[in-house]
């Protein structure tokens, strides 16, 4: 069979397995049984399947996943969330569309600590939605910076899919999660004027108000900040400065990371051995969902390699004079296209084989190249259909929100986050600088 | 009977909670230990990595029961809803069908690599086919999970992501 027939058949069964509803993992399972028997030799090859599944997570450098899910699931479950979000608002009086502002600063602090874009939205979303509707906030307004900032925390460590993306592709991980910092610090600075801009154009869409606690002055103002959010950016030192000294690898610092978190629960006097279960409960379900589909997607992309596919499809390209910008371009489409389309971890097995030989043999460099990557990554968090976010919104939403409202809500943040892509394609330092000065010392 | 089955779905999401929990731990001490000179414990690394695919051959069953495995059910929304339900019959249908597949193979290469002898051989020094007993047991509860999905229609209604 020639290459581009063997691509043909088994992206072309995977894309109807997917869209049968069967849960990511099975349809590369599926796949899998099919490919394995035809390319890897039959029966040993069925047998090979079994071993690579264990094998591929069976991986060092993947057990950030879980302890970075950890600290935002603690953040979320013990209650401490719901006290920094009071400090920061304390702090931010008198702006236009106060609230969004707020939930924009509050979710950059929580990116810090939080390693998954999912445990942020649905927190923020949980605890500022239905203050904001109350308020009379209309929704596009109350969502949209929740949602977009939620997809802004892949990219300011700890970051569950940064890891992932590194341990993948052969990029140093310490090097990417600190890569994403400056971009996404950029990305929430430009929500927080584009909402002040709307909210002054346009103040019915953020009604301003007043509060008893808005009333409050000097240190009253202030203490709230140093006793919540402070200890929690102290978190993220530990994490980052333990990786920059070289003290800790990533697995290390995540670990140092999770257990930082409950310690700092427990001095508040919020941590209860339900919240630490149930944060440690939810640890396991979205850890278990990633490493699930890692587990059936890895064979596939060894099918894939097998079958002729992967090195026909890079030859082609090669081969085909587009230049290494129109190269490094189509491969950003493809992953803004399958960001609509399926979720992130699918999305960086499937593209990775393709894109990382793509990427040695045009001379791009690779932390650049991971932080763009990781921007059209983020993209697909926001758009539709199967955006994981705009999932996430609609679950903890008021049951009146239609999906429809929720997808609008997105919009003005996913063109800042293509924006953003483009900058950071014409300007490279922005991604790689940071992890130069801090680790190459 | 459908007490005893929620709790042996619900037991295996906590036993993965518990093993990362241990994990996390241990990590800590690893470092902190080594940090201030008490000594490394090279066996520390070996068993964060086995926890890995433990935690989440563990978590699978329970997830699927709790329907929170990613999918994308766009199709399945917009088509009329006995259609839908015959497409989601037919991917249950694949789901017993690859759960057998790997049910099967993983015990033959545990039975093979227990008839070879493998051992592995790092820090710690065990059996080989240990790492793989989880797949079998893993695809067999999800088969268990899926027939039962096929039998009840559950799976139609679409799961809610995230940790709620």
């Amino acid at each position: 069979m020639t290459w581009y027939a063997a691509s043909l058949l088994l992206f072309g069964c995977l894309a109807v397995a997917f869209a049968t509803g069967m849960p990511a993992a099975f349809s590369f399972f599926a796949i899998n049984i099919v490919g394995a028997y035809q390319y890897l030799g039959g029966d040993a090859g069925l047998a090979q399947l079994v071993r690579n599944g264990v094998v591929s997570i069976t991986n060092f450098s993947l057990t950030p996943i879980p302890f970075f899910i950890l600290m935002g699931e603690v953040l979320f479950h013990t209650g401490v969330a719901m006290k920094a979000i009071d400090a920061i608002e304390r702090l931010i009086r008198r702006v236009p569309g106060r609230l969004a502002v707020v939930a924009v600063v509050a979710g950059t602090v929580f990116s810090a600590i939080s390693g998954s874009t999912i445990a942020t939205t649905a927190m923020l979303g949980s605890l500022m939605l239905p203050e904001m509707l109350r308020r009379g906030y209309h929704p596009n307004m109350a969502m949209g910076p929740i949602m977009a900032i939620g997809g802004v925390d892949m990219l300011i460590p700890p970051s569950a899919l940064t890891v992932l993306l590194g341990s993948l592709a052969g990029i140093s991980i310490s090097h990417l999660l600190v890569g994403g910092i400056l971009p996404g610090l950029v990305l929430a600075a430009i929500f927080v004027a584009y909402i002040v801009v709307r909210a002054k154009a346009n103040p019915a869409l953020a009604p301003a108000f007043n509060e008893e606690k808005d009333q409050v002055s000097g240190w009253e103002r202030w203490r709230p900040l140093i006793a919540y959010v402070v200890p929690l950016t102290l978190i993220f030192a530990v994490v980052i400065g333990a990786m920059a000294a070289g003290w800790a690898t990533p697995t290390e610092s995540a670990a140092l990371g999770a257990v930082a978190t409950v310690v700092v629960a427990a001095l508040y006097r919020s941590l209860k051995l339900s919240s630490l279960m149930k944060a440690l409960l939810g640890t396991a379900a979205i850890s278990g969902v990633i490493l699930f589909i890692i587990v059936g997607a890895t064979t596939f992309a060894q099918i894939l390699a097998f079958s002729g596919a992967t090195n026909g499809l890079v030859a082609a390209v090669r081969e085909a004079s587009f230049g290494s910008w129109g190269v490094l371009l189509g491969m950003m489409l493809i992953l803004l296209v399958l960001g609509c389309f399926i979720d992130q971890v699918s999305m960086m097995l499937l593209t990775l084989p393709f894109f990382m030989p793509l990427v040695q043999h045009y001379g791009f460099e690779p932390i650049w190249f991971g932080v763009l990557y990781l921007i059209a990554m983020q993209l697909g968090l926001l758009t539709p259909p199967f955006g994981l976010l705009l999932f996430t919104m609609k679950s903890v939403a008021p049951k009146h929100i239609t999906i429809g409202q929720v997808y609008r809500a997105a919009t003005p943040y996913v063109i800042f986050g293509l924006l953003m892509l483009v900058i950071v394609l014409l300007f490279p330092p922005l991604a790689n600088w940071l992890p130069r000065v801090l680790l190459e010392k | 009977m459908k007490r005893a089955y929620h709790l042996l779905m619900h037991g295996c999401g906590v036993a993965s909670a518990l093993v990362i929990g241990v994990v996390v731990l241990l990590v800590t001490c690893d470092v902190v230990a080594r940090n201030v000179g008490l000594g490394s414990f090279p066996w520390v690394v070996e068993v964060s990595e086995y926890s890995l695919p433990l935690a989440t051959f563990l978590a699978a069953p329970w997830l699927l029961y709790k329907n929170e495995h990613v999918r994308v059910d766009i199709l399945l929304t917009v088509l009329p809803v006995g259609v839908a339900r015959q497409i989601d019959r037919a991917a249950d249908v694949i789901g017993v069908a690859v759960c057998v597949v790997f049910v099967w193979y993983g015990i033959r290469v545990i039975a093979d690599s227990m008839q070879l002898g493998s051992m592995i051989i790092k820090t710690l020094v065990f059996p080989e086919w240990w790492t793989f007993v989880p797949v079998p047991v893993c695809f067999a509860l999800l088969a268990v999970e899926f027939v039962r999905r096929m039998l009840t229609g559950s799976g139609i209604v679409s799961g809610q992501l995230g940790s709620q």
